[in-house]
Order: structure tokens, then sequence, then C-alpha cells
């Protein structure tokens, strides 16, 4: 100890032990700021668009005069939407999953399908819509229909579904398939009684979590065309359609013209985090309650 | 465990039927509602249409169509949907100008040559429908008092390259020694081209001016800033009179303030004035009872909405006529 020189290691210490108790202030720092700023947003929402919510207004249609404005068509359109992307989203998306996963041998072209995935998925938004515009409006010729904008919504989020998928595949103990191969079962009947039953909260999760970004998505369905003013509901695939965050994009626009409208924007704001917050809840009840260990 | 597995799924199942269910039954209802005051109403005269009528177009316009549309759906015909949607003039002309295009485009300009050669190659005929009269109204900030009349020459002196004024004071030398904010909206607005060509003759814009996509942005940074001066359609000045003021011009008769009566036609504020449109394909007319019909209820009814939505009425003549031109289109 008397090669120390104590008087040094004094004089630091203090520092260190600012230091350390510094650190901890700026990472709290760190966290109250993005919390602080989602309250500050949340109050601001509310306390704008509480006082529009009603009976009406959640089933009343479409008008350009605030008062008997509705967004009942809004809430179906996003229904429908989610009718298409859902079923297409996951068939496609597990899918690829399963084949990158299990059949596909590991090698250069499997690189390079996985890099492409893995790209797609930081690819903007609204260059899905450019995509959707030009194959499912003009070359298929759907029209600004659900179902265009379903395909276009599902494009965009099949990356994070399928890497999603690939990771809980993944995660599925070796030894289980193993042994389901070792029974003599075919690669089919193991991922059908084995892979998918164990992955699937995985695959839930991602899912669901991917949905409630399509339900948000403003930008392809801008690029679709999507009209500011459809009063009547739509009742299936081939409809036009509204959704609730294009809703908001116009009256948000139009504030300008008409005061009333950022009222409404911000009623129809609370509608949708309240839709969103119960579809990622329950995703958060899906994984936990499925979730086992091995 | 394998229970409470299967009874979370039944739950899951139930609701998504609920669901399901609930969307079905408004639709359902939606859908049986017009079925049943249409047979009540059937004794009445008038021919229950149904169908679309697709409009795009002009962003500034949509207030006054999106109102129209509304109307007619909700009075005359609740089973024809007219969709409006407001991409902007010329986006929308180019969704109206190709096969199974829109039925109507609204513009805040004329037809370009471009634009009408485009139709004659695709056989659509067009025609021009006059609905408004729209005043651009130059707005400062509330706090300024010096600058609230101004001549022609001052505001595009303002606007213009090279136009020798900077500041507030190279117009007049009372005014304070402040650099001006020019403002405005973008080229993707039929009102930016109409201030380009029209007002300032072609002549490029200062290169410090702020050319904004959305009027609200222009709304918010004017009422910020003192030194802000900014150009936009007379009906997002009126809504937004308690945050703004407007410039009123001197055109050389004294001062005018923009509003609906100075607007009209031959009204004093009429240089400033421009007409706004929406084009209409004859041969969807033609085809489309729903769309002829709406045509007319727009030009029959256009002038009882113009004021509310911020635009001046157009001539009563100029109704007339157009409304002779729809009913020649009838069978």
């Amino acid at each position: 100890m008397e090669h120390v020189n104590q008087t040094k290691v004094m004089r630091r210490m203090n520092f260190r032990l600012f230091k350390n108790s510094l650190s901890k202030y700026i990472f709290l720092l760190a966290t109250l700021f993005g919390l602080v700023v989602l309250a500050i947003l949340i109050y601001r929402v509310v306390s704008q668009g509480i006082a529009w919510i009603d009976l009406d207004f959640i089933t009343g249609k479409l008008s350009t005069q605030p008062e008997r404005a509705g967004i009942m068509g809004a809430i179906l359109g996003t229904f429908w939407l989610m009718l298409v992307v859902a079923p297409v989203t996951m068939f496609f998306g597990v899918g690829t999953a399963i084949y990158l996963e299990i059949y596909a041998k590991k090698g250069r072209l499997q690189g390079i399908i996985q890099t492409n995935i893995a790209n797609l998925a930081g690819v903007p938004s609204i260059v899905y819509g450019i995509l959707g515009l030009t194959v499912f409006v003009r070359v298929m010729d759907f029209g600004n229909v659900i179902l265009a904008g379903g395909l276009t919504m599902s494009l965009l989020i099949l990356p994070i579904v399928i890497v999603a998928s690939q990771e809980a595949i993944r995660a599925v103990p070796q030894h289980l398939s193993e042994a389901s191969y070792g029974m003599g079962a075919t690669k089919w009947q193991t991922i059908k009684n084995v892979i998918l039953p164990v992955s699937l909260p995985g695959i839930m999760t991602g899912a669901i979590l991917s949905l409630s970004r399509a339900i948000g998505e403003t930008a392809p369905l801008v690029v679709i065309g999507i009209p500011a003013l459809l009063m009547p509901f739509p009742g299936g695939i081939l409809d036009k359609f509204t959704v609730l965050p294009m809703q908001i994009y116009y009256w948000t626009l139009d504030s300008s013209l008409v005061a009333e409208y950022a009222n409404l924007a911000a009623a129809t704001i609370i509608v949708l985090l309240v839709a969103l917050l119960i579809l990622n809840s329950s995703a958060i009840v899906i994984r936990n309650k499925f979730q086992r260990k091995y | 465990m394998k229970l409470n597995k299967f009874l979370l799924f039944m739950v899951i199942a139930a609701l998504a039927v609920f669901a399901a269910a609930c969307g079905a039954e408004s639709k359902d209802a939606d859908k049986a509602n017009p079925e049943e005051t249409k047979s009540n109403e059937s004794d009445k005269t008038v021919e229950k249409l149904e169908g679309s009528v697709v409009i795009d177009g002009s962003g500034t316009v949509y207030p006054l169509m999106a109102r129209l549309a509304e109307e007619y759906m909700l009075n005359e015909q609740e089973n024809v949907s007219v969709e409006v949607s407001r991409a902007g003039t010329s986006a929308g002309f180019k969704k109206f100008l190709v096969e199974n295009g829109t039925d109507f485009n609204d513009a805040s300009r004329q037809i370009k040559d471009e634009e009408a050669a485009e139709a004659d190659k695709h056989g659509i005929e067009v025609k021009e429908l006059k609905v408004a009269l729209d005043g651009l109204t130059f707005v400062i900030n509330k706090d300024n008092d010096w600058a609230s009349e101004m001549t022609p020459e001052q505001l595009i002196s303002i606007f213009k390259a090279d136009g020798g004024v900077t500041k507030w004071s190279d117009i007049n030398p009372d005014w304070p020694a402040e650099e001006i904010k020019p403002m405005g909206p973008n080229e993707n607005h039929g009102t930016y081209e109409f201030f380009y060509e029209k007002i300032l003759d072609k002549q490029d814009l200062v290169s410090n001016v702020n050319l904004q996509q959305d009027y609200s942005t222009l709304v918010n940074l004017v009422s910020e800033d003192k030194n802000g001066i900014a150009f936009f359609g007379y009906g997002y000045f009126v809504n937004n009179e308690d945050k703004l003021q407007a410039v009123g011009v001197d055109f050389g008769n004294g001062v005018i303030e923009p509003a609906l009566d100075t607007i009209a036609e031959d009204g004093a504020y009429a240089d400033f004035t421009r007409p706004v449109f929406t084009y209409l394909n004859i041969n969807k007319a033609k085809e489309n009872p729903q769309v002829l019909d709406y045509a007319t209820y727009v030009m029959n009814n256009i002038n009882k909405f113009a004021g509310e939505t911020g635009f001046a009425p157009i001539p009563e003549t100029e109704v007339n006529e157009s409304i002779e031109f729809l009913n020649g289109l009838k069978k």
C-alpha cells in the first residue's frame, strides 16, 4: 500500500464519485426525455379531443361540418384493411420464414435472400406506396380499393414478420425437432406438430406488432389515393375506403380552414391510440400465456 | 395448461367473430336504410340514381366541392357516392386525362395547352366549369403596424428577385430597417402558379422566399413572425382573421381590403382575383346519369356555398350558361 500515492488517489476520488453519480442522472434524463415528450403529447391530444368523443362521433358518417362528423367509415375501413393484411401477411411471412429456416440450404443464395429481406425492412413506407400504386392499382387494375391498400400494407410489413418468425423458429430447441425426426416424422409433420406450436407465441407477437404498424401508416395510402371525402361505409374488400390515420392527416391539413378539425383529429388520434393499445397488449398477453420453457 | 390455452383461443376467436359481426351488422343496417327510404319516396318525381362520382384535383377548391358533395349525398341522391380527393391541380389532371380517369378535376388555374392536348389524345371531351372566385390575399403579422396598406408594385418588389427590397425601410424610409421574411405556398399549388404567372409575370422569386406545402404552416409562420408576409387564397385568411391581418391593396383608386364583395368579377380587388374551376369529362357525363346530375347540382348550388367556404360567387349569367350547356347533354 505504501507504493500507492495516497494523496493523489484522494485527490481524484471525489472526481470519480462525482462522475459516478453524474452518469446516473444522465441516464435518468435520457429515460425521462422520451417519457415527458410522450406525456405532453398525450396531454395535448386528450385535452383537445376527449370532449369530442361520443357515440355520434364513433358511429357517425364523415362530414365537412365538424359538429356532425363521425369516423365509423374510417373504423370499418381500418377493420376491412386488417382483414386483408392479416391473413396475407401471416401466410407469406410465416411461409417464407419456414422455407428459409427449415428447407433452404445454408449457402450464398440464402444469404442473398436474407440480406435483401433485412434491407427491405428499412425501405421507407412511401416507396411501398408507389409500388402498390403501380402494381395493384394500375397494372392489376384493382383501383384504390381495400384489396389494393391491404396488399400494399402487407408488402410493407412482410419483412418484419419474416424476420420475427425466423427468430421464433430458430428459438425452437434443437432437441425437440430432432426427437420428432427420430420418431420417423416427416419434415412437414415436424413443422406442423413441433416447430409451429412451439414458435407460435413468437410469431404471433411479431405479427401483431407489425399489424399495429400497418394500422397507423399513412404514407402508402396517400400515394395510392384515398378520397378525402367518402361517406358510404365500405362493405367488402373491393370497396373504396378511408382509414383512421388518413382521417387524422386530412383533418390536420385543413385545421387552418376550420379550427374544429384540429379537435376532430385529436379525437381520432385517441380512438386510434386505444385500438393500438388493445392490439399491443393482446400481443403481450399471448406471449406471456403461451410461452413455455423447454 | 392445455385447457387454459384452449380457453384463451376460444376467447380470442369469439372476439374476432363478434367484431366481424359488428362490422357486418352496421354495414347491413346502413344498406337497409336507404333501401327503405327509397321505397317510401318512390312516388317522388325525382329519379333515384346510384353509382359513384369521382372527383380529384385542387386542394384550394376542395372545401367548396366537398361541401357540395356532402349536401348532394344528404339531400338529393343518397345512393350516389361522391368521392372527393385533393391531389392538387396538376396531379389531378394526370388522373383525369387517362382512360377510366376521374369524372371531375378541380383546378385553381386553367387547363394548360399540353393538358388539353393530352385530352385530345385520349379522346376525352372536357368542359370547363367556372365555379367561384378567389382573391389572392397578402397577410402580415398582427403586430405589424406599418405595412397594412401597400400598392401592387410594392408587394411585387418584396417577392421579386432583384426587386431591390430586403428591408421594410427599402419600401418606405419611415418603416423599420428589419429584414422582410417573404413566404408562400410551393410549386405544387395552383396558387403559386397564379402568383408566379399572373402577378409576377414569370419573373423569378426572391431567393430567400420560404415556400411551404401546407397552408397551416404559413398561417403559423406569419402569426409568429413580425416581419413575415405571405400570400394565399382568401379562404385561408378569413378563417384565421384572429391570427393574421390582410394587407389592403391600393390599385390606384384608394386602399381595397380583400373581402367577398371586392373579390367579385368586376370588383375593386379584381386585379388579384382569379377564377377557380372544375373540369368535367363530357364522355363520362353522357354515359353516367349520376355524373351529369351531380354537375347540374353543383352549378345550381355553387353560389349558395361559395361564401361560407371563403370564395366569392360568380355572376348568375355564367352559372346559367353552364347549366344550359349541361342540360344540352341530357338525352
